[in-house]
């Protein structure tokens, strides 16, 4: 998310429904990492990675990713959203495809503004849904 | 490990238990090498000051992570968190205590889960919810 380039509204709206597709393999010591950063020592983590793990910025955070420029020069995380289909064990590969889903204006009197919304859709190396998740960024 | 819940035990109106996380810088900058998020305003303090913040804040997908261990704590190994939003209001910053807490919304029972539907917060030690949200959890029936 450091410094991200701007551009017009009329730019950004023609980049939606870009997507980025990347994988990724989880594995104990990244399940074990996250765990003692968060402080999570319940026993049912240790082949299961916590929840956590599609909430962190290398598995949902497709804004990274796609290289979508911002309207105005300052931008902020608004909110978030994780719905959890299936558990990820150490071993599985993830292959997640990040959407830019679409710029909203909320400009007002009070200024300038807009929501940039992504979609991130993870399934697991035998194709099941795992997760999706949406990230909403804050421009102004 | 925390006792298991059933969904006969929730009953609407309910707090959930209370958690509380104490963020350090130290708890920053693991959680930018467990996750992945490198940005400077969480732990670079002339970056965070040159964007008008006191120092560097606290990721709110960590805040997020609080919150997901607080429900899975709260439902016990046979429980599943099913989704969880959250909106991003305010800032918290290394070393101040985060209270996460919760309630009970409704319960409901929909292809074939029981599931619960909580609204769920991150408090900051002026007692502002800088992070709310809801969540969705399946439980296991004694039935």
């Amino acid at each position: 998310m450091a410094g991200p380039k701007t551009g017009t509204m009329e730019e950004i709206r023609a980049l939606q429904g870009k997507k980025a597709e990347e994988s990724m393999q989880i594995d104990r010591h990244m399940i074990r990492l996250l765990c003692d950063c968060i402080g999570d020592h319940s026993p049912r983590w240790k082949d299961t990675a916590p929840p956590a793990m599609i909430i962190t910025a290398m598995v949902s955070g497709g804004a990274m990713s796609l290289g979508i420029p911002i309207p105005y020069k300052r931008s902020v995380a608004a909110g978030a959203d994780w719905d959890f289909f299936k558990p990820i064990k150490a071993g599985d590969t993830l292959y997640t495809t990040h959407e830019f889903y679409e710029v909203q204006d909320k400009s007002s009197e009070k200024g300038p503004r807009a929501l940039m919304v992504y979609k991130s859709t993870h399934k697991n190396q035998n194709g099941e849904l795992v997760a999706i998740s949406t990230n909403t960024i804050m421009s102004y | 490990m925390g006792q298991q819940l059933f969904y006969e035990d929730v009953t609407e109106g309910a707090d959930l238990p209370v958690m509380e996380k104490q963020p350090t810088t130290q708890t920053l900058v693991r959680w930018a090498g467990a996750s992945g998020d490198y940005f400077e305003l969480h732990y670079d303090k002339d970056f965070a000051q040159s964007m008008g913040f006191p120092g560097p804040i606290v990721h709110g997908r960590l805040e997020a992570a609080f919150l997901s261990q607080m429900l899975t704590d709260w439902i016990g190994d046979k429980g599943e968190l099913r989704r969880l939003s959250v909106q991003y209001r305010g800032n918290a910053f290394p070393g101040q205590t985060l209270k996460l807490g919760g309630k009970v919304i409704r319960k409901y029972q929909e292809g074939g889960e029981n599931l619960v539907e909580c609204q769920v917060w991150v408090e900051n030690p002026e007692g502002k919810q800088i992070t709310p949200g809801t969540a969705v959890v399946a439980l296991p029936s004694k039935s």
